[in-house]
């Protein structure tokens, strides 16, 4: 068991890097390395360009997966996820005020507090005498996407914006990303790691809270700390790259399936897998796509894997 | 220092009031049973025992010293529970979950030690779950899934264990095993456990805590706390209290349907019993509404302790005794009054052949044998007298009957 993981995690710590090698050769402007410093501006694309957007799908992509591990653990359901409970539309709407109102001063402390106050909104509307049943938390976070995405678009429109910036933050994107940006999603691996050093607490009260408390696990303080963690992650994700959904769904899912729901394994092999996801999403987007926004290549495989996951919860 | 004191706790779940002024301890290396009806605060109680839910007022103690100066971890290492049951949502294994037992003692950074893992395996050992160490706890049946929850608690190292019905959704052998498990371990560790099953609780218990109605109602060894007047006030029901024939511990018998709600005849019908053969026909002539008595009986007979249950006034004598001449008298008293006599297909020794010897001054009283069949058949244990004197009964005029519903028509006909 502790072999298979340990194996797990170093191959897609490869795939991850030989991935990013290929991302970054790969692009509308060349397909080989040969064609890329053939280029007369191949650095500038190189190390302008590609190299930083790579960086940070890769990390964007962990901390959407970490934030969907903990919050799955946490809720003991596996049908939530930052995007489906409302967490990056809050996060969206922040990052919109802040470029709307003091022109994008802040963006990541902004969408930080919009992630942290929608998540918290949606926790407090969908628990229910202690519990957070699916149905609850699913519905309360469909319904306050849209209101805040309606925020958002509301907000973004009046303020002259075009279409083209509101779809970036309701779909998410990688286009203008720069080495400022690369800065700002060093903090991903801490609070990655921030959840890491809660993963025996994070596999306890996925049993269930009064469970966890019978263990010695401080449930209240614990799912505050992971409310807010999860929030972090997914603030500075939507910050750099808009509200891109399902990757915080997909991942811990699929890993559950070939590491086991020991969220020691768990958490670091899906932020492997959630970094190896979504840069494969944007580079095949900026290479095949015309450079479309993201969210839409992971809204169709996420949004299929939703209704299959939905129905086999129905069957069972 | 007790392990566990409850002083005076009050508990509610909004405006409705749970649990009221509820006090009890407990001696160490006791197991305390908590009964009561459904709705009577039981999981309540192990739930502010364990600090799911915090009382109004009043305090929980655990060795005199205050549940809420605990930390979470402290108090994991001291108590640990086994709930009813738990759906698991994820796969993971026997092991993982055991050793999720270990939680409390196990620091941020660390990932356990040898001796953690030494605890889970003993756990497991003593739970009898180590054969399924590596399987998915989805995987196995339910009173598997039970132990590996008891081997988690006992992972824990625990000086307390609460069982909030832990075994109520398993059959009987494994309701038995596990609480043969938990029973074992009462040297090291004091519990506390809810239960439905009154049998078992009688059994396994040193003492036991009745609530009714948010209160506590009994307290004390199994056989002050089940009588049939607790049983009858507690839970509305008519059962018989007896003796375990092997465990000397009280059992309960409830007596299924009505019992007479309409006050029995004057004139009655006396019935001749003993050793069990007639306890169902008191049964049905009380249920009927007939006006019964009955005996000699002695104190140690079925028959009497079914006369009792149902009120029925019963000629006692003592325990193995011949019947004396003043039960003979009152024998005499009690069948004079009655319309009718009922004898049921007893052994006869010398011990009570008196009962059937009165009958032969009997000439004109309607003598009716329950005795399965036209060929009445007693056990003779008094070479032949009781044979002769049952057949000079039957020349007499006597009426046999197979069954008791015989019995009762034929009874109905004098009326």
């Amino acid at each position: 068991m502790r072999r298979t993981a340990l194996i797990t995690i170093l191959s897609l710590t490869g795939i991850l890097l030989a991935s990013m090698a290929c991302a970054v050769i790969l692009g509308p402007a060349s397909s080989s390395p040969g064609a890329l410093f053939a280029l007369p501006n191949a650095w500038k694309i190189f190390w302008d360009v590609r190299l930083p957007r790579v960086i940070v799908a890769a990390l964007v992509g962990c901390a959407l997966a970490v934030a969907g591990t903990a919050m799955q653990g946490l809720f003991r359901n596996s049908m939530a996820d930052p995007y489906i409970i409302g967490t990056s539309s809050g996060g969206a709407l922040g990052a919109t005020l802040s470029i709307v109102l003091f022109a994008g001063t802040g963006r990541p402390v902004f969408a930080f507090i919009g992630a942290t106050v929608a998540t918290f909104t949606v926790y407090t509307i969908a628990r229910q005498g202690g519990k957070v049943p699916v149905e609850t938390l699913l519905l309360s976070g469909v319904a306050l996407s849209m209101l805040l995405s309606a925020f958002l678009s509301f907000l973004m429109y009046t303020a002259g914006k075009s279409l083209h910036q509101i779809m970036f933050w309701l779909m998410g994107g990688f286009w203008n990303v720069s080495w400022d940006d690369v800065r700002i999603a060093i903090l991903i691996p801490i609070g990655c790691l921030v959840i890491y050093l809660y993963a025996r607490d994070i596999n306890i009260i996925s049993l269930g809270e009064e469970d966890a408390i019978h263990l010695g696990v401080n449930v209240e303080r614990l799912k505050q700390l992971l409310l807010f963690a999860s929030a972090f992650l997914t603030g500075i994700a939507v910050s750099i790259a808009g509200a891109i959904g399902f990757i915080g769904l997909i991942t811990p899912h699929v890993m559950r399936l070939i590491v086991g729901p020991d969220h020691r394994i768990l958490l670091p092999a899906a932020a492997l897998a959630g970094g190896i996801l979504l840069l494969w999403s944007d580079t095949i987007t900026r290479t095949f796509a015309g450079d479309m926004p993201v969210g839409i290549i992971t809204a169709c495989f996420g949004a299929p894997f939703f209704i299959y996951l939905l129905r086999s919860r129905m069957k069972a | 220092m007790k392990p566990v004191e409850v002083i005076g706790i009050d508990v509610s779940y909004g405006a409705k009031k749970v649990l009221e002024a509820i006090s009890l301890h407990v001696e160490r290396g006791e197991i305390l049973g908590i009964i009561g009806p459904n709705g009577s605060g039981k999981t309540t109680l192990i739930k502010a025992m364990s600090r799911i839910v915090a009382p109004e007022n009043g305090e929980v103690h655990l060795n005199d010293r205050n549940l809420d100066s605990f930390s979470f971890r402290e108090l994991a290492q001291q108590v640990a529970v086994v709930p009813q049951e738990i759906s698991i949502g994820f796969d993971y294994t026997v092991r993982d979950i055991v050793m999720m037992g270990r939680h409390p003692y196990i620091g941020r950074l660390s990932s356990g030690t040898a001796r953690d893992l030494e605890v889970c395996d003993r756990a497991m050992h003593l739970a009898n779950v180590a054969h399924l160490a590596g399987s998915s706890v989805n995987e196995i049946s339910g009173g598997e899934r039970q132990r590996v929850l008891i081997a988690r608690a006992l992972a824990q190292e625990p000086k307390i264990l609460l069982l909030d019905e832990a075994t109520s959704n398993l059959d009987i052998s494994h309701r038995i095993e596990i609480l043969n498990i938990i029973r074992s371990l009462t040297d090291e560790i004091t519990v506390i456990s809810v239960f439905h099953d009154l049998n078992l609780a009688a059994y396994y218990c040193d003492r036991l805590i009745m609530l009714k109605d948010r209160q506590v109602f009994a307290v004390g060894e199994p056989r002050d706390v089940l009588t049939q007047e607790t049983l009858n006030a507690v839970y509305g029901i008519d059962a018989l209290v007896k003796t375990h024939p092997l465990t000397g511990k009280p059992y309960i018998l409830p007596v299924y349907g009505h019992t007479a709600d309409h006050q029995p005849e004057e004139e009655g019908v006396h019935v001749i019993c003993g050793g069990g053969t007639g306890s169902d026909l008191l049964y049905a002539l009380h249920r009927e509404g007939f006006g019964v008595s009955t005996g000699v009986l002695n104190l140690l007979d079925t028959d009497y302790a079914a006369a009792t249950a149902l009120g029925i006034p019963c000629i006692t004598e003592a325990p193995f005794a011949a019947i004396s001449p003043d039960a003979r008298d009152n024998l005499r008293r009690c069948i004079d009054a009655a319309y009718a006599v009922v004898v049921t297909a007893m052994p006869i020794g010398q011990g009570n052949i008196e009962n059937i010897r009165i009958l032969k001054d009997y000439r004109d009283k309607p003598i009716i044998l329950l005795c399965g069949g036209a060929n009445p058949s007693f056990q003779d244990y008094v070479g032949g007298e009781a044979e002769a004197i049952i057949r000079e009964l039957l020349d007499r005029g006597a009426v046999t009957a197979g069954r008791i519903d015989e019995v009762l028509q034929v009874l109905e006909r004098m009326d």
